[in-house]
């Protein structure tokens, strides 16, 4: 068939298996070569005098564990959505979702733990010495008491643990057993989830990231952070699902609309974090009490200026221009570098949220170093674990009801129940003459 | 049947979807333009069939939301920043950060409107009458029949070649139809 005019995206898998065998040793690289630039960060910053003791470290290390946090979130966000709204096309690309959001726990719970030591030096609200002389902290009293900041981020994690385990046992038993019981569990858990989702992300948005200026206060910054690490973790999904189709381990389960989706989804969370983040910027700008523009003034002093700049244009302007046309969604030499660049740019976004508060004067290229080595170093040992667990289950849920609609081999017939004026048709010469039901 | 009457294009009747999936391929490859296949309801690789290409209603859209953008924004500066300016609580007179909500919504109202427009210039709508609407046995395409029609203003069209055409992709009855 000659279809000079369409676009074919069956032709991309004609394409040869990518050689994978250089890129298997890059996370025990990344774990060695980010651990050793973490140890000398460390140490570094350690020796520092004592007002300035281990922050550099702690700050970075908490930008790296913030950005890894979002992959997690973000996995576990498309799970919960799948089930939600009963779909069929994403079954073939759950099961590295679950394996996403199990990274939450114990992975990342162990990455949070030098935050939590640390937590003294880096969220300057812990070392007020009487909260009720600082209104803006009084007010959020018992969140913001040392003893809350514990509670609340082994809830997190806990929960997090709970729910990443119960979708995933149930999705696996169905891959043994086939029951639909299954799916009706995960459906179950999937409904309480997606409350616990939201408001224990709200949470560590703000414990743990808005917290670190205590003073400041907006109602959009969970969802705002979570519109980031969504848009994060579907570049990240479209990249796996393209390297999984291409070596044929999902090829038998795809069909050419799952690469539109996904690219459609991604797109629709670009303009969707940038509605937030201009909303939460809009209102405090038009409100203009100093309480809330401190935040921004911070941010637009000396390079954190031009870094602003970086985001609205490499954030939004960029991905949403080049995601505009359709046929993009499935055009890999566009849309691959597209999704490198939103980790790319997640990155500037977080930075621009944590790291002015204590390098205020402007982007910390000196020291640039040390959070890339921190991301490495967790990057490293997150894509170990992830390829542990995805190498330990089959590739996607094989057993799952809805994989034919995955496939695309399942299509509604139309019957005279769902469709058709029949009466319309009834002198017609050579028309079926239907029965009336009720005469 | 007038017989002055202009014919408009012949009008080949299918009886099940691989049929007329099959017929579109092969008008599509004999290098028709004027032609369209009616159904009762959309057929999975239908568009490929006919070799559609994505419509064009995009660019009005994008077009509109341009235009709707522009103009919210030059609207705004001009009665706040030039022809009336009033200083409110020490802000500058124009921003474009004030002036975004009402820009933003501006470009989704022209945004609709473009692909609106669009889509009616596109399809040469409103029109009042079509020469197949008074073809009775037409009224069948929203029910069980498959229609391929190739109108005669088709610069491939010949009377005994597309009928040829049309028979040997399996159709069970073509007519001709007149405007």
């Amino acid at each position: 068939m000659s279809q000079p005019n369409v676009s074919n995206p069956d032709d991309a898998k004609l394409l040869p298996p990518l050689d994978l065998s250089k890129w298997r040793k890059l996370p025990g690289q990344l774990m060695a070569i980010g651990g050793l630039v973490v140890l000398v960060g460390l140490i570094v910053s350690w020796r520092q005098p004592e007002e300035h003791s281990l922050k550099a470290f702690g700050y970075s290390w908490l930008l790296a564990f913030m950005f890894y946090l979002s992959l997690g979130l973000g996995g576990m966000f498309l799970v919960l959505v799948h089930h939600l709204f009963d779909a069929g096309w994403s079954v073939a690309t759950r099961r590295f979702c679950e394996h996403l959001a199990s990274l939450l726990f114990p992975w990342l719970a162990v990455l949070f733990v030098p935050v939590a030591l640390l937590a003294p030096k880096l969220f300057g609200w812990m070392t007020v010495a009487d909260p009720k002389a600082d209104h803006a902290l009084y007010a959020k009293l018992p969140l913001f008491t040392v003893v809350g900041f514990y509670v609340i981020s082994a809830g997190c994690f806990g929960l997090w643990w709970l729910l990443a385990n119960r979708l995933k046992y149930w999705s696996l038993r169905q891959d043994e057993t086939g029951e639909a019981l299954c799916t009706f569990k995960m459906r179950m858990h999937s409904c309480w989830g997606i409350w616990v989702f939201a408001f224990t992300l709200t949470l560590a948005a703000i414990m743990w990231m808005k917290g670190l200026q205590h003073q400041w206060f907006s109602t959009m910054y969970g969802v705002y952070y979570f519109a980031g690490s969504v848009w994060l973790t579907l570049a990240t999904v479209y990249i796996i699902t393209m390297v999984l189709d291409r070596q044929r381990i999902l090829s038998q389960v795809l069909h050419e609309h799952q690469f539109y989706f996904l690219g459609t989804l991604l797109f629709a969370f670009t303009v969707f974090w940038a509605y937030v983040t201009f909303s939460q910027y809009f209102i405090i700008w038009n409100a203009n009490i100093p309480e809330e523009t401190f935040w921004y003034v911070i941010r637009e002093q000396g390079s954190w200026f031009y870094i602003g700049m970086v985001i609205i244009f490499g954030h939004f302007f960029l991905p949403f221009l080049s995601l505009l046309r359709i046929d993009v969604k499935h055009t890999f030499p566009v849309m691959v570098p597209l999704c490198l660049w939103a980790w790319a740019m997640h990155f500037v976004d977080l930075s621009f949220n944590i790291l002015p508060v204590y390098y205020d004067h402007g982007f910390p290229f000196h020291i640039l170093w040390l959070p890339l080595g921190c991301l490495a170093f967790m990057g490293g040992l997150l894509a170990k674990v992830f390829l542990k667990e995805f190498a330990g289950a089959p590739p996607f849920p094989r057993k799952d009801p809805r994989l034919v609609e995955a496939m695309g081999l399942y299509h509604p017939v139309p019957t005279q129940i769902s469709g058709g004026e029949l009466d319309q048709a009834d002198d017609m010469p050579d028309a079926t003459i239907q029965p009336k039901g009720n005469q | 049947m007038d017989t002055s009457a202009k014919p408009f294009g012949l009008l080949a009747e299918f009886d099940n979807t691989t049929d007329v999936l099959h017929a579109a391929e092969k008008v599509r490859d004999a290098g028709f333009r004027k032609w369209d296949v009616y159904m009762p309801f959309p057929i999975h690789g239908m568009d490929r069939a006919m070799g559609l290409k994505n419509s064009k209603v995009g660019w009005f859209a994008f077009l509109g939301g341009l235009t709707g953008y522009a103009t919210g924004m030059v609207m705004i500066w001009w009665m706040n920043a030039i022809d009336y300016p009033i200083l409110i609580g020490g802000k500058p007179m124009f921003s474009p950060y004030g002036a975004f909500p009402p820009s933003y919504e501006l470009t989704i109202l022209f945004g609709a409107f473009g692909s609106l427009f669009g889509m009616l210039f596109l399809n040469r709508l409103p029109r009042l009458h079509h020469p197949l609407l008074k073809h009775k046995r037409f009224a069948l395409a929203t029910h069980d029949k498959f229609f391929v029609v190739i109108e005669t203003a088709d610069p491939k069209y010949s009377e005994t070649e597309t009928r040829k055409l049309l028979e040997a992709a399996g159709s069970t009855r073509i007519e001709m139809v007149v405007e």
